[in-house]
């Protein structure tokens, strides 16, 4: 990456200003050029400022995650560690009361089995509605979209009650009563989430992009739709099933609010995000600070990891969803 | 030589099924959990239930709910109000910052690294995002006051102090959001051809006639959009509220009240206070008011401007 203070481009605006500027006096052509490369230094000046203040909190937590516990707790705070204590994230993953490495387990299951479903179903929706013709199709793409406005509230208890309810899961009878049902498995945390509107919404409008023509000429060559599918179209969609695989993981990896209130009765289905919040209740924050922040940072290193590996597909699903 | 009809009607009614059968596995979802979810929760908003009884034993009590909201509960049109100044700042505030980051970044180099930067916070977990703020927000011990310092401004108490807590977690909203919003921004800049911008120069446009001129209007839907999205998004805004302000160390000694926003009143109200009709009601209140809310901005928006783009 080049640096933000590309200073060196100054010169060459210099050259570009002279011709047409014959007739002025020199002493104004040399105001004006001086606000130019004052212009231009203003402009990288305050790119650098926001960029840093972007990044500070980041350093912050980086540092402070590998200070002592007094380093942490500092009057005037601390910038840097005076030497690093990388033994912090060791011992927060060895810590008995926190199962660091349990509620990774369980975030990893959970976001992969997701991510691998949402794909599943967004594809074969996507296609139905980009590229088969039948009554009720622009009726469900309308009501997919719909969708999206409905707050989350509305479906938090319901779901919640029909999953306590389901029949014949966890203890209970066939009218779903007398035990807890779907909520003590990886299944309250899966199953809410295996369809994903905006999914179908991304995968039909890059299937459109599919001329029909490659379509017709698989039909007539004798392939099925399953095989037109599989064989044709979803090789074809490979960087929208990218950009959808990385924002269903990732947002899956990171959401707080369903497996808060599912795991509070399941506590061995803790996923990451629930158990960090615990530990900052459960821990004395006063004693462990440092070590919550190690903690910290390896919840935040599986998104921010996946995003950096594959953020050309990721920025790409931002600016898509923008553009209809 | 063409089909006969009922040629033709079978090959309709295989291409129906097969659609169908490709939507199945989103057609039952929808059914299970967005119809059928909806149809309880409108249900449950006209009864008392508390969800430890069978839902169909609560009671029917008509309109109560929703009364008992909009004219008895002070807390309701408090959170009502919170949220209105939380979605509004995170939205527009946030939309503007991200508008002018975009513009100065079409300008230097090294954007793409900039940008980059941006976007971090917004794969961060919330409660990672709530941990990190939580500790720069300490009064005595964080970074936030010793920088105020360092530029000659008063410390404040931030999360602890009622007056400025609820503008504290907007703030946070905003960095943690705003790289997003710049990225759409910059694909929505980059979409505005160069000859609009040369025809102002040549008509004597300076720099702030053709931003209000070209790059407002062309940039249209993009606001439209973001707009929309952002504000049906915050004003379900749950995660750094209920982290910062009720649920974690980080906490501030902050009364709830002035801090609290629909979102948290209504998780209070089905799982502390187990009042699910209470919350529901609150529930189909929040969609009215987004519904509302978006229609406001599109019709707002839609009026004038670039219609081709729709």
């Amino acid at each position: 990456m080049s640096e933000p203070l590309a200073l060196p481009r100054v010169p060459a605006m210099r050259k570009e200003l002279e011709p047409g500027e014959g007739g002025k006096s020199a002493a104004r052509q040399r105001g004006r050029r001086r606000r130019r490369v004052l212009g231009k230094l203003l402009l990288h000046a305050s790119v650098l400022l926001i960029g840093l203040a972007m990044f500070l909190p980041f350093f912050w937590i980086l540092s402070a995650s590998v200070m002592t516990y007094e380093e942490v707790t500092a009057i005037p705070p601390r910038w840097v560690p005076s030497t690093p204590q990388w033994g912090n994230y060791g011992a927060v993953l060895r810590d008995p009361n926190v199962p660091l490495l349990k509620y990774f387990k369980n975030s990893f299951i959970v976001s992969t089995a997701v991510t691998l479903a949402v794909l599943l179903t967004s594809s074969l929706a996507g296609y139905a509605l980009a590229k088969l013709k039948f009554p009720g199709r622009d009726a469900i793409f309308t009501f997919t979209l719909s969708t999206m406005m409905f707050p989350v509230f509305l479906f938090l208890i319901p779901v919640y009650y029909i999953l306590k309810r389901f029949p014949l899961l966890g203890g209970n009878d066939v009218l779903g009563m007398g035990g807890t049902g779907a909520l003590q498995s990886y299944a309250a945390l899966i199953v809410p989430f295996v369809v994903s509107a905006w999914g179908v919404f991304l995968m039909r409008q890059f299937m459109m992009t599919i001329p029909d023509e490659l379509i017709d000429a698989a039909r007539i060559d004798g392939a099925s739709d399953l095989g037109i599918f599989s064989m044709v179209v979803m090789p074809l969609v490979k960087p929208a099933l990218a950009t959808l695989a990385i924002f269903t993981f990732i947002g899956q990896w990171n959401y707080f609010l369903w497996p808060m209130i599912v795991t509070t009765s399941a506590p061995h289905l803790m996923t990451v995000p629930v158990g960090l919040r615990l530990m900052g209740t459960a821990y004395s924050t006063a004693v462990n600070m440092n070590k919550l922040l190690a903690a910290t940072v390896m919840a935040i290193a599986p998104s921010v990891c996946v995003f950096l590996a594959l953020q050309r597909y990721y920025v790409k699903g931002f600016v898509l969803s923008g553009f209809k | 030589m063409s089909p006969g009809p009922t040629h033709a009607r079978r090959r309709s009614v295989k291409r129906t099924l097969t659609g169908y059968l490709f939507l199945s596995p989103a057609l039952v979802f929808y059914l299970v959990f967005l119809v059928v979810p909806i149809a309880m929760s409108l249900y449950i908003s006209f009864r008392d239930w508390n969800m430890l009884v069978p839902m169909t034993g609560s009671r029917f009590v008509g309109l109560k709910n929703y009364t008992y909201l909009l004219t008895r509960d002070e807390l309701f049109v408090i959170a009502v109000k919170n949220t209105i100044i939380y979605a509004t700042g995170t939205v527009f505030v946030g939309m503007a910052l991200a508008l002018g980051i975009a513009i100065l970044l079409l300008r230097v180099r090294g954007a793409t690294f900039w940008r980059f930067v941006m976007f971090a916070p917004v794969v961060t977990p919330s409660v990672a995002v709530a941990r990190i703020w939580g500790g720069l927000y300490r009064p005595a011990e964080g970074l936030a006051n010793a920088i105020l310092r360092m530029v000659h401004l008063p410390p404040q108490q931030w999360l602890a102090d009622p007056n400025i807590c609820l503008y504290s977690i907007i703030l946070i909203a905003v960095w943690a959001g705003i790289g997003a919003t710049v990225i759409v921004f910059t694909a929505g800049l980059k979409g505005i051809p160069e000859v609009y911008y040369d025809a102002a120069k040549l008509d004597g446009a300076g720099p702030w006639g053709e931003f209000r001129h070209i790059t407002v209007p062309m940039l249209r839907p993009t606001i439209l959009f973001l707009s929309v999205t952002g504000l049906i998004g915050a004003w379900q805004a749950f995660d750094l509220i209920f982290m910062l302000a009720v649920g974690g160390t980080e906490a501030g000694t902050s009364p709830v009240r002035s801090v609290i926003v629909l979102a948290l009143y209504l998780y209070q109200m089905a799982f502390k206070n187990l009042r699910m009709g209470r919350a529901c009601a609150g529930a189909f209140l929040l969609f009215l008011i987004v519904l509302g809310i978006s229609f406001l901005v599109l019709r707002v928006l839609r009026k004038g401007g670039v219609e081709s783009y729709e």
